[in-house]
């Protein structure tokens, strides 16, 4: 009897999982979750246009993010006659892994996030959590699946207790901006996948029918820890079409003339091939641990689909400020005061996050040059930039600075550490001197 | 970044690969690469577009893309 009672109890465990992601019936350029189908919101202008970037990082990502974003909603500015906060002119979050977290959940919630997301996340001890749920004999069929994994278990605890069982289909219902885009990493192609309709057009499925919980589970699937998230691929059954430049992206391949611009557009191809009947999605690090990339194709193509290049071109924006949201760390090593040839597992934890953190340095460098580039604009194009970046390395003294580089990726962190990374998070963004240089624009008063 | 001047006797919208972008005869920026100009709807101007290679410009020198009026 009881023996009865466990496989029942087990087989509907089994059969308690998230649906796949739904197929897209008829393809509509720019419908879904897109930037131009937000409204702005009444405190908002283009005018001023504000871009966060989440970096990955587990808790410690979250809550430096989480920190920031305290910070700006207790930032009064006065811009176009009007006092209102500066989180009120966040146009657009891109995030990562742990960063997505909070992200998305102010995408779903907005200001309700401050009431609610430190106790649902980040004081939460999740990592035990997860791993409670998969040593659980309740989820050991489910596991066993070959189509099932570490991270869909993840995805199923976020949705429940994380994101209260919310899909796009409710942040699509908020209508207003930002325009949050969680990120992970295509597998197969090792390019960026955010979660928008756009990308999600060329492969004929619909975003509003994803749990926000996969879309975060799927941005912070770190490898090893975590599997990566299955994605079903309808491409070919809903009338898709390829934008325009795609076609001429593709024929510059030979001449080189943009090797970004055409791999951007074989990317495309390769979502809409029929042949590619599933995606696997895997940690939004692996492509890009800031967050940035997006951003920066923003800035810089008229091919994108929340292009900043185009709103420039029509002239709506005055002031372009990117903050930049990075929780790398550092730990301290002993490799070096011996003789002993490093383990395997010092090795390939090295040979995977020593390219990424210089990945990571490069992407900056890249934001910092195409400030540059626009700066030397002549007067009648140049519009305003404000790179502000938020990184431990910033902050003083040494010792202090050394403690928060140290600390692990995890998705658990005593309460102390949480509120120390929110304080730094905020006190980083004030001292911040691009970020001074903005406020000092727009009259901030405490 | 490229940079290119989009000319027409007369301020129109300017399409690049098929989104709106500005007006003409002011300087745009453009990512280099291959791309269709237009100016959108109606009848009025000739060629209907251009696909031009942008490459190697400067906001001072930007590549100049003419378009005329329709003879009546």
């Amino acid at each position: 009897m009881r023996l009865a009672a466990l496989g029942c109890a087990l087989l509907l465990a089994a059969c308690a999982t998230l649906a796949p992601n739904p197929p897209l019936a008829k393809y509509e350029p720019k419908a879904g979750y897109d930037f131009e189908r937000l409204q702005r919101g009444a405190e908002n202008t283009d005018e001023l246009f504000v871009i966060l970037a989440f970096s990955g990082g587990g808790t410690r990502a979250a809550a430096l993010a989480y920190g920031v974003l305290e910070a700006l909603r207790d930032t009064p500015i006065e811009w176009r006659g009007r006092r209102r906060a500066l989180l009120d002119e966040v146009d657009v979050i891109s995030s990562i892994s742990g960063g997505s977290f909070p992200a998305a959940y102010y995408a779903l919630r907005g200001r309700q996030i401050f009431e609610e997301f430190p106790e649902r996340f980040l004081y939460r001890p999740v990592q035990s959590e997860l791993v409670r749920q998969a040593f659980s004999p309740a989820n050991w069929f489910k596991l066993l699946g070959s189509d099932y994994g570490r991270s869909d278990l993840a995805a199923e605890y976020y949705h429940r207790e994380v994101f209260g069982g919310a899909s796009y289909a409710d942040v699509i219902a908020r209508g207003t901006r930002p325009f949050v885009i969680l990120n992970a990493t295509d597998m197969t192609t090792g390019a960026q996948f955010p979660f928008i309709q756009d990308q999600f057009d060329p492969m004929c499925a619909d975003l509003a029918g994803v749990p926000v919980a996969r879309a975060a589970a799927a941005s912070s699937a770190f490898p090893g820890g975590l599997t990566a998230l299955t994605f079903r691929n309808y491409a070919g059954t809903c009338g898709y079409r390829h934008p325009a430049w795609v076609e001429l992206a593709l024929k510059d391949h030979g001449s080189r003339v943009n090797m970004r611009r055409t791999a951007r557009a074989e990317n495309r191809v390769a979502l809409a091939d029929p042949g590619r009947p599933y995606l696997h999605l895997t940690d939004g690090g692996v492509a890009d641990n800031i967050g940035l990339r997006g951003p920066l194709a923003a800035l810089t193509s008229v091919n994108h689909p929340w292009s900043v290049l185009r709103m420039m071109n029509e002239r709506r924006i005055q002031k372009l400020v990117v903050i930049v949201v990075n929780a790398a760390n550092s730990p301290a090593t002993r490799r070096d005061q011996s003789a002993s040839v490093p383990s395997l597992v010092d090795t390939v934890t090295a040979a995977a996050t020593v390219p990424l953190d210089n990945y990571s340095f490069e992407t900056l460098e890249l934001l910092r040059s195409t400030v540059a580039e626009l700066n030397h604009e002549p007067g009648a194009l140049r519009i305003e930039l404000y790179p502000v970046e938020v990184a431990f390395e910033y902050l003083q003294p040494a010792e202090e600075r050394a403690w928060f580089k140290n600390l692990p990726t995890s998705f658990e962190l005593p309460r102390e550490t949480v509120d120390r990374l929110r304080a730094a998070g905020r006190r980083l963004l004030a001292e911040d001197p691009e970020f001074q240089k903005l406020l000092k624009t727009l009259r901030a008063q405490p | 970044m490229e940079y290119v001047k989009v000319t027409f006797p007369t301020r129109r919208r300017v399409y690049i690969d098929e989104e709106a972008n500005g007006y003409t005869n002011r300087v745009l920026r453009v990512d280099a690469g291959t791309h269709r100009f237009d100016l959108g709807e109606g009848d009025s101007y000739r060629p209907r577009s251009r696909t031009v290679t942008v490459k190697d410009t400067s906001p001072e020198k930007p590549k100049r893309i003419a378009f005329r009026r329709k003879k009546a």
